[in-house]
């Protein structure tokens, strides 16, 4: 078997409102359209995964928070329907989706070696979250690709951010390890917004996007800071502001996927290639790709 | 007087789910004794209040007429699945709403299929009201609100459920100390996750069934942030709003853990 390899990581954020804005049949409710430069963004992605043939995506969501370890879906193939509690008005989404549960048990077990608590979720009725079926979603919509579908263990808010960061990168390295025995082909998606800043009140038309705009000047200036150091590379230095956005702009990265996919990657100096940015509601949202093969 | 009874309880699925577990049992059996008070006061419906159920946007309510479902925790789906029927009264959920702008709160209704219920509220439910004898207004717990603007919820709600003359129990779902153990145990060895969590919350449930509103409300602020307490303590000013002047003490039927975290199930007296 050959040796499995991560051939690109993606900033993917979940805002169900690119869903809502896209009007798929999945999704119950309709739409005039809405947040179209965030969603011509993921388009740029798709056409990326559509090159790059995966043989399975990775995906790390903040919206399934878990408190006694990391979890990882266990079940060969879950479907239901994911209403948002947030945006039910939105979001209402007939999800059905395949496990790579080999890889998943993988995954688990060197989270363990790692010294971690981790867990298989293997409760055929468990309602996957919206947060990990919006990026999947966005990103292949035809949900072709076996996935594995990693929780947000609460240990960035819980313990000192530093200690939950540390162990989004052991989990990150573990996983890793468990690709690379597993010969699969990986591509790895952080669900994560970066200024999380937001609005309180949703206008009257959700997509009526003359209500749109970046809800904190402050959180728009990190996101570009963030954004053009991401471009160039610089991913140490990204490395070492993260406390200071993270706690500046309220950012969502605190949540781990971020720190996990760049430990699995191995933290590459390399470009990040902006799909394109924009705002959901206030908060800051970029669609980015870490492209490994070019890197290599 | 239209508020027949008022409890606060944990929203934990391992009491309800095993209640067999010997450190869990204790918790079961209090849900059980508060529930038979609550069928002696007969309401007509429960004005539920779970920490669990998360808004940012806006104040939720619950407006479908019946929402069933199968609902499985997403911490501790391995325990079991939560199968539920809930009644809601959705005219004085209307009420709720359309009053909340007086308090400068702006609230929407929810009523879809599918809607997540939490796991806090179902657990209230299957334990208090398992034949459903009572309809439910649910109420979300906005994390942009403060201890007085959701005490001044609960009393909104209390109010327009006396205007609408209905005899109605408050219900406040939520957890004590928050320490969860972060590694696996066996459940029958669950316990406080430590003798100062514990200490603390015996000490402010002390506090809570001497009935003086303003000592507990000078003791909650303090207590939350030793104690790491769920929320810190929404669900209490709820009921406490809803309460108003006729909180006088409270009977703790049951205290325990909850995987390390505090957990009590108190009857307010009414």
């Amino acid at each position: 078997m050959a040796k499995g390899e991560i051939i690109a990581g993606f900033l993917a954020p979940h805002p169900p409102h690119l869903v809502y804005g896209e009007n798929p049949p999945q999704n119950e409710p309709r739409s005039r359209g809405g947040w179209e430069p965030l969603r011509w963004a993921y388009e740029r992605a798709r056409r990326s995964i559509e090159r790059l043939k995966p043989d399975v995506l990775l995906v790390h969501s903040p919206h399934w928070v878990t408190q006694l370890g990391h979890h990882f879906l266990g079940v060969p193939h879950l479907r239901g329907k994911s209403v948002d509690p947030i945006f039910p008005n939105l979001f209402r989404y007939n999800f059905e989706l395949n496990v790579d549960v080999a890889l998943a048990e993988a995954c688990c077990e060197e989270a363990r070696a790692s010294g971690l608590v981790a867990k298989m979720m293997q409760n055929p009725n468990f309602r996957v979250d919206y947060g990990t079926i919006t990026t999947l979603h966005m990103i292949r919509p035809q949900w072709d690709i076996p996935v594995v579908g990693i929780s947000a263990n609460n240990s960035p808010y819980y313990l000192e951010m530093n200690e939950g960061l540390g162990e989004m990168a052991l989990l990150g390295e573990a996983t890793r390890r468990a690709i690379e025995k597993s010969g699969r082909r990986a591509v790895l998606l952080a669900s994560n917004t970066l200024c999380h800043w937001h609005f309180h009140e949703e206008p009257a038309i959700p997509e009526d996007m003359s209500q749109e705009h970046p809800q904190s000047y402050e959180g728009y200036q990190w996101d570009m800071r963030i954004i053009e150091l991401l471009r160039q590379g610089k991913t140490s230095e990204v490395f070492k502001l993260l406390p200071q956005f993270i706690q500046e702009a309220f950012a969502e990265v605190k949540s781990g996927a971020f720190t996990w996919m760049f430990s699995a990657m191995g933290y590459p100096e390399i470009p990040g290639e902006l799909h394109g940015y924009g705002t959901v509601i206030g908060t800051g949202n970029a669609v980015m790709e870490w492209d490994l093969t070019r890197a290599s | 007087m239209p508020l027949v009874a008022a409890f606060l309880v944990p929203g934990s699925p391992l009491h309800y789910l095993r209640p067999d577990v010997s450190a869990w049992a204790p918790l079961a059996a209090a849900f059980r004794t508060a529930a038979t008070a609550l069928r002696a006061a007969r309401p007509e419906v429960l004005i539920v209040y779970s920490t669990q159920w998360i808004a940012v946007l806006d104040e939720l309510w619950q407006t479908r007429p019946v929402v069933r479902g199968l609902h499985v925790d997403e911490n501790w789906y391995a325990f079991g699945d939560l199968p539920f029927e809930l009644r809601i009264d959705t005219v004085l959920a209307e009420a709720c709403i359309a009053a909340t702008p007086s308090i400068g709160v702006r609230s929407r209704g929810v009523n879809y299929d599918g809607f997540p219920i939490d796991t806090g509220t179902i657990v209230a439910n299957g334990f208090l009201n398992e034949d459903n004898a009572a309809s439910l207004v649910i109420a979300a717990n906005n994390v942009y609100h403060d201890w007085a603007r959701t005490e001044a919820l609960g009393a909104l709600a209390a109010a327009q459920a006396e205007l609408l003359g209905r005899r109605f129990a408050l219900v406040g779902v939520g957890g004590l100390s928050g320490t969860l153990f972060r590694h696996e145990i066996d459940p029958a060895d669950d316990h406080i996750a430590s003798s100062e969590d514990d200490a603390l919350n015996q000490s402010f449930l002390a506090t809570l069934t001497q009935g003086d509103g303003a000592a507990l409300r000078a003791a909650c602020g303090p207590y939350a942030a030793k104690a790491r307490a769920d929320m810190g303590m929404k669900h209490l000013a709820f009921v406490l709003g809803g309460l108003g002047p006729h909180y006088s003490g409270a009977t703790t039927l049951g205290y325990g853990p909850s995987y390390g975290s505090g957990a009590a199930v108190v009857q307010f007296t009414v």
